[in-house]
């Protein structure tokens, strides 16, 4: 049997091709379940330029940090969960993405949050 | 656990935000409660979403563990890992809120 100690067999016991999308698939995951979160106060979607020069400014140095230590191999990823579509210096797409996709969720959490902390004060 | 690869620049990267904020971007955001509530949040997705990235039966992403510190927890998930999502986040959260102070 494949156990948890034994990650290839584990792997392997799965089909190989779906896998590929399970990185992209969990980054889908946290946009769908955030989604709801547009609709409290002045949005996040609804402000494309803000939220633009909040993540893309971020996302740069973050992505030169993962080009550097995949480089040095500090961390790798595994073959069998990413697409295999690279952008230079051997950063996985799945990986550009997560630097869009976790802030823009952490930035509807904030909104959400203010706003009805917000309303609250109100009452 | 030799040349700290991971630990050094996560810690670098929360020290490096702090700067931000108490020498440039001057938003108060690590003041509003709205702030902590949110990260609070963040955090209680970051264990499930990380954990299923990191988890050793079948990771997705692998460290190599001569460059962490080789603490685990919760799940698999490396430590390094809480101080490297602090700072992306909250690094996002201030330049959006100095954009409505610059306003």
């Amino acid at each position: 049997m494949a156990g948890p100690d034994h990650p290839s067999r584990a792997a392997e016991a799965r089909c190989g091709v779906t896998d590929w999308w399970q990185y992209l698939i969990l980054l889908g995951l946290c946009l769908a379940i955030t989604a709801p979160l547009e609709l409290f106060g002045a949005g996040v979607y609804r402000q494309p330029r803000r939220l633009a020069r909040a993540v893309v400014p971020v996302a740069v140095p973050f992505l030169v940090w993962d080009a550097v230590a995949i480089a040095a191999r500090v961390w790798t990823y595994n073959d069998e969960y990413i697409t295999g579509i690279h952008i230079p210096f051997g950063v996985p797409v799945e990986e550009v993405l997560f630097f869009l996709v976790i802030p823009v969720c952490a930035l509807l959490t904030y909104n959400a949050v203010t706003a009805i902390l917000d309303r609250s004060r109100r009452r | 656990m030799t040349g700290l690869g991971y630990t050094v620049p996560a810690i670098a990267s929360v020290l490096t935000v702090f700067a931000l904020e108490f020498a440039v971007l001057h938003t108060g955001l690590l003041r509003q409660p709205a702030y902590w509530l949110s990260m609070v949040i963040v955090l209680g997705f970051q264990v499930p979403v990380d954990g299923w990235l990191t988890k050793r039966s079948a990771p997705i992403v692998i460290y190599n563990e001569r460059q962490t510190s080789g603490v685990r927890f919760p799940c698999d998930i490396p430590i390094e890992d809480f101080l490297f999502g602090f700072a992306l986040v909250t690094a996002v959260l201030l330049v959006w809120e100095r954009q409505r102070a610059s306003r």
